[in-house]
């Protein structure tokens, strides 16, 4: 039960400042169809097995609970046609950026990542997240993910936005 | 048996364009961010008494919105890109007429806007309406200073890295800097820099930074900051004066108790009451709505009410504002798009509105 709290409480959180009709129906599906499969799967239900299924899968890029994600704001690039670092075709990435230190679980390292945005088309809409873990207001652009980054392109609207390591963070 | 005669036919109808009723202290503006279409924002005007949905302005990407000192104008500062969602940037400020919500004009901008969260000071109007500041950030920090009688921008002020347009007076601005500091710069009447000051810093941006979303006090601004500190400024004199540090959550709540949203508290000025949204969570949490409002007595700086909401149908409570007449409403948005009016002095819910717009981040009132 450890883990399924675990799920809904950064469910929810992630849905905290905004839920639409549409990303609650999706979340909600996710769940369901999540719970209506656990007792289907696996076949097999011999203890060891059993087990390690049971394990909670680590987010991938196309979720907000992405390790690197930690202080993203917006939209994830992964959903719109990118990857966690590369923009849609023909959005352009922003040369200027934020940066954050983000814990990776995988190898227990803590990394630096600048997360730029993605410019020149309208706002994806797919895969909002919102974190902000060590985010500061605008007073402190370096750390602040509620400017547009796409400012300085010459096509500044936003799109969506990435994570990309820059490298382990030095303790 | 003999058919009923039927009806006299409706009359013909005349199609007309609604007159604004006179405004009263119970309506709102709702500046909705629509954050999956964002060049596509909007203020929404809604009446906290009738709840109808009265008008709208359209705010385009990214906007910076205020009311005039004397409530009769919005003003808009945004962007629009000459193809939609891309092309030619303008930057431009742009003015409405709040009995009409028609335009009045506009004056366009370099294109050095600053392009952020909704706050009080991305544009705001000196005290006596004289001038319009609109913050720019490229990420350069510095502000214009427009002239709105004349549709003119009359200059340009570097902030040294601190941002944002605080207004004061009919001829100061000040801004936050990173260092804690507040820089307060004074205008000569063509709207140039006679004299800037830097305060002493009063908070720490690395410990407990503020939330550059201030909220509107009788001499000025109260900043709240991250762990549920209140920082009061009087602006009313020519340097800023810095009241007592108080604090919103007890020893035992600081740091499992806090602040957060897109606008993090209302004032009523008279009452000296404050609601702010205050929700469970760590470092980090600061953009989650609340479960809760509290109420604080400004004066005494106590607690006088936790009020939860979830039972009566609100979710996460973004955003705040209170109207400031003597049967005071208190307006609470939520992470649903649904704006409740609440009975401020009681907290009792009278209305949820549901959608007000799809993503409901700040609110105005006149």
């Amino acid at each position: 039960m450890r883990s399924l709290d675990q799920l809904f409480e950064h469910s929810s959180r992630s849905l905290a400042r905004r839920t639409s009709r549409r990303s609650l129906l999706a979340g909600l599906g996710q769940i369901l169809t999540g719970a209506a499969l656990l007792p289907l799967l696996p076949i097999d239900r011999s203890g060891p097995a059993l087990a390690e299924d049971a394990k909670p899968k680590a987010a991938g890029p196309e979720s907000c609970d992405y390790w690197k994600y930690c202080a993203i704001d917006g939209f994830l690039c992964a959903c719109c046609g990118g990857t966690s670092t590369s923009c849609p075709p023909g959005a352009a990435p922003s040369p200027i950026t934020w940066i954050g230190t983000c814990h990776n679980p995988g190898d227990g390292r803590d990394y630096i990542v600048s997360y730029n945005d993605c410019c020149g088309k309208t706002s994806c809409g797919d895969c909002e997240c919102n974190r902000n873990e060590r985010e500061k207001p605008t007073y402190r652009p370096s750390r602040n993910n509620d400017l547009n980054w796409c400012m300085a392109n010459a096509d500044s609207n936003y799109h969506c936005s990435v994570s990309v390591i820059l490298g382990v963070a030095e303790k | 048996m003999f058919a009923q005669a039927a009806p006299a036919p409706l009359a013909a109808e005349h199609l007309t364009v609604e007159k604004l009723p006179p405004k009263t202290p119970h309506w709102i503006y709702v500046f909705d961010a629509s954050f999956d279409n964002e060049i596509d924002m909007r203020l929404r005007l809604f009446d906290g008494d009738t709840y109808r949905r009265l008008g709208q302005i359209d705010a385009g990407f990214m906007p910076g919105i205020n009311l005039s000192p004397d409530g009769t104008q919005s003003v808009v500062a945004t962007t629009y890109f000459a193809r939609g969602s891309r092309g030619t940037r303008t930057d431009v400020v742009e003015f409405s007429d709040n009995t009409t919500l028609t335009p009045l004009g506009e004056i366009v901008l370099p294109n050095k806007r600053a392009m952020t969260a909704p706050n009080l000071f991305n544009v705001a109007y000196s005290e006596d309406g004289h001038f319009v500041y609109a913050a720019y950030i490229t990420p350069a920090a510095s502000f214009g200073v427009l002239d709105p009688a004349n549709k003119k921008v009359l200059g340009e002020i570097d902030t040294a890295g601190c941002v944002l347009v605080i207004p004061s007076g009919p001829n100061r601005v000040s801004s936050l800097c990173e260092s804690g500091r507040l820089l307060t710069v004074t205008l000569n009447p063509d709207g140039h820099e006679s004299s800037r000051a830097m305060s002493e810093p009063f908070f720490d941006a690395d410990a407990d930074p503020v939330f550059v979303q201030g909220i509107a006090s009788e001499h000025g601004y109260a900043f709240l900051s991250y762990l549920g500190e209140v920082h009061e400024i009087d602006l009313s004199g020519a340097q800023p004066v810095f009241a007592p540090v108080w604090p919103l959550v007890s020893p035992a709540e600081k740091g499992h108790w806090r602040l957060g949203g897109t606008q993090v508290g209302a004032l009523h000025r008279a009452l000296h009451r404050l609601y702010v949204p205050m929700h469970q969570g760590g470092e980090g949490s600061h953009k989650e709505g609340g479960t809760e409002i509290w109420v604080f007595d400004t004066r005494s700086h106590k607690r006088l009410a936790r009020w939860a909401f979830q039972s009566a149908g609100l979710a996460r409570i973004l955003a705040v504002q209170v109207s400031q007449d003597p049967a005071p409403l208190l307006f609470a948005a939520d992470s649903a798009a649904n704006v409740a009016v609440i009975d401020a002095l009681s907290g009792h819910v009278k209305h949820i509105e549901k959608h007000l717009g799809q993503t409901p981040w700040m609110m105005l009132n006149p």
